[in-house]
């Protein structure tokens, strides 16, 4: 039994899920304390070792592949739990024809599969038979058994395993990492939805790293006020001092995004990981725009414009300057941090650099984050040269851990 | 109290927690593992409850740290009584004992505010810990409560070290707003716990809501269940759903229609989009309901 659950493990541990020592021992432990009754099996295994929801499907497909239902199991397993046959025609329906080839091939060839294991079998672990057997107690017979079974099993799943790598699933881990790295000019609409997800747990973690080094940085002068108030707990004595944080407050956000087509779905990202972080700000204003400017919020992952915005229509910066400036100036103030993501690409139209300046004048930090490859800054329509000098920092994000990073130097 | 699946699933039913094999077998396995088990989810689905049947299953108390952010060790583990301190200083100093006599006496468990942590750790018997919310806590409180998980003592400076003398069994929940370090998932086991089936909710409802009808009782269920599937600013949990159905029974109505779930959508939903988002689809919502 020790060698499956090993050879469990490693086959998940290839498929991209970290199994640590650690939990391997718990999974034996687990296996040792459960049985080995199928169902019991199965959640015994998935309590031990997968922590992460996702990973639920890719441990099922490897479970199936380890511990199939051989046949004189089938009718047993219907019997005790009825979902159950259901569940394993649709597994092995799904990953398309070769992989069924190859199950038909290995149970046809088997009258071998029915017969006691071969000469050629590694002889089961005594003593981890003997210390199941001890915790099964009465049930002995059918630890028994079940190892025949899996005994059984072995052969096809090794010839699985081999050919496993077919499978798409992959651990969640790994697809988080892929999509992190993903260029943003790479991205499908699918992608973008599962990188929104990432993009929300970054802004909370940006969130949460705020707050911590707010809190540390209480480490100022001292704070008399709450002090005295803290005393009056301890009859007048000031057994703990309250400092006062060193660099004044929070700053307010602006974040102007281009979600014209090129650039969207860096925008979308951007705005989504603000959503997670916005609360932290003392004010948090987001604005999205294509030709023309429109205050949004994002619910539920999804951009919400609170106007119309036209997404075909062809960029202008110039333009959505002239919009912000009269109607929304009075969000700017030496505490702004002015957020802009966008190519720069004005088709030609007129840049308005004396707006840009105006703003500039206003605001505290002015961040400009570039979705492009830096040596096509510049070229064609892009008028991002007359604006950068009026920024504190021009970044190029191309994928969404460098726009994460991006934004966490920002602050 | 011998631990098999057979008394756990036993004991669960007579705290009357219904559920599935699933998270029997993740009870079974921490009560005899004796590792924490932490319990993820979306809110509502009774993750928190699985602290207290715990507790009512192996009859002895429960434990509970509310993790906040900004949590830190003196709210979690002790503090010492400053004010008794302070009174007991006064008070020798006007009775004339020195300082050294004093000090000896004002750091003593006698002046020390135990808080969840160290109440589990020197209870006199097993007692269940639940750690509730522990993604809203900050990672270094998760570091810190990893050295308290792995070995169960304590070290208090001025008392020395304080180790349990029963292992308490661990609950921690998270809804996930946040990843939790590797460190803690490695240590622990873990449950997904989601919303029930209709079947089942249909059960809880039965059983929570005394005096409901089954066929009431079953619509509600199916009727959850879609409603779940939609969209929502904020999914109802089950225990909106069990407050729903104790407000139909008080009603006094026995089937479902689009007039009275309009009436009663507010027990339900929190936000007023949803409420008007799913006002619209009442009809659609019963229809695709009953037809499963």
């Amino acid at each position: 039994m020790r060698d499956v659950l090993l050879r469990f493990v490693r086959l998940l541990r290839r498929r991209g899920m970290s199994v640590s020592p650690a939990e391997t021992m718990d999974a034996l432990a687990a296996v040792a304390a459960a049985g080995v009754e199928r169902e019991v099996l199965r959640e015994a295994l998935a309590t031990t070792l997968v922590k992460d929801e996702h990973d639920r499907p890719l441990f099922d497909a490897c479970f199936e592949i380890v511990f199939p239902l051989v046949r004189g199991d089938e009718s047993r397993g219907a019997r005790r739990k009825r979902g159950q046959p259901g569940q394993t025609s649709s597994s092995q329906g799904e990953p398309g024809p070769s992989r069924q080839g190859r199950r038909g091939e290995h149970s046809g060839s088997g009258p071998g599969a029915s017969s006691p294991p071969g000469p050629g079998e590694p002889p089961e672990p005594r003593e981890g038979q003997e210390r199941a057997q001890r915790s099964l107690g009465a049930s002995a017979p059918r630890w028994s058994e079940a190892v025949r079974d899996l005994r059984r099993a072995v052969p096809q799943a090794t010839a699985l395993e081999q050919g496993g790598a077919a499978t798409q699933v992959t651990s969640a881990r790994a697809r988080k990492a892929a999509l992190l790295g993903m260029p943003f000019a790479g991205m499908t609409a699918s992608d973008v939805a599962e990188a929104r997800d990432v993009a929300a747990a970054l802004g909370a973690r940006l969130r949460g790293r705020l707050a911590r080094r707010e809190r540390l940085a209480r480490r100022g002068r001292l704070d008399l006020r709450r002090t005295l108030r803290a005393a009056t707990g301890t009859g007048g004595v000031p057994l703990r001092l309250r400092r006062r944080a060193r660099c004044p407050g929070r700053p307010d956000l602006v974040a102007l995004c281009d979600l014209s087509g090129s650039v969207a779905a860096a925008s979308e990202l951007l705005l989504c990981l603000l959503a997670a972080a916005h609360d932290w700000f003392r004010r948090a204003t987001t604005f999205a725009f294509v030709d023309r400017l429109c205050p949004v919020s994002v619910e539920h992952g999804h951009v919400v414009p609170a106007g119309s915005l036209d997404l075909h229509a062809r960029s202008d910066f110039g333009r959505v300057l002239a919009d912000f400036w009269p109607a929304f100036a009075g969000v700017l103030g030496s505490r702004t941090l002015l957020l802009v993501l966008g190519d720069a690409r004005n088709n030609r139209r007129p840049p308005r650099r004396d707006l840009w300046q105006a703003i500039r004048a206003r605001t505290g930090r002015i961040v400009w984050l570039v979705p492009e490859p830096r040596p096509r800054w510049n070229t064609g329509d892009s008028v991002l040269g007359l604006y950068a000098p009026a920024c504190d920092a021009v970044v190029e994000c191309l994928d969404l851990a460098a726009l994460a990073s991006a934004v966490r130097r920002a602050l | 109290m011998e631990i098999t699946r057979e008394t756990v699933r036993e004991g669960l039913r007579a705290a009357r927690y219904i559920t599935t094999p699933r998270v029997e077998t993740a009870l079974f396995l921490t009560l005899v593992l004796e590792k924490p088990l932490l319990a993820e989810g979306p809110a509502g689905a009774g993750k928190t409850e699985l602290g207290k049947v715990l507790a009512e299953l192996l009859h002895t108390d429960l434990l509970r740290l509310q993790c906040y952010e900004g949590l830190d060790e003196s709210r979690a583990l002790f503090e010492w009584n400053y004010q008794k301190q302070l009174l007991r200083i006064q008070a020798e100093r006007a009775a004339g004992h020195g300082w050294a006599e004093t000090a000896h006496d004002v750091f003593s468990r006698e002046f020390l505010l135990e808080r969840p942590l160290l109440k589990a750790i020197t209870a006199p018997r097993k007692v269940v810990l639940l750690v509730d919310e522990i993604d809203k806590a900050d990672p270094e409180f998760e570091a810190f409560l990893l050295e308290v998980l792995s070995d169960f003592q304590v070290s208090i400076p001025e008392l020395g070290t304080l180790t349990a003398t029963h292992r308490p069994v661990v609950v921690l929940t998270s809804n996930r707003t946040r990843e939790l370090g590797e460190a803690l998932l490695r240590r622990c086991l873990h449950l997904w716990v989601d919303f029930p089936g209709p079947e089942k909710e249909a059960e809880i409802v039965a059983l929570k809501v005394p005096g409901i009808d089954e066929q009431l009782a079953t619509q509600v269920a199916r009727f959850m269940a879609s409603l779940r599937k939609l969209e929502l600013r904020k999914v109802p949990s089950i225990a909106e759903t069990l407050d729903w159905a104790r407000g139909l029974c008080a009603l006094g109505i026995a089937t479902l229609d689009a007039a009275t779930v309009r009436q009663t959508l507010s027990l339900l939903l929190k936000h007023e989009d949803d409420r008007r988002a799913v006002d619209a689809k009442v009809t659609t919502l019963l229809g695709s309901s009953a037809g499963r």
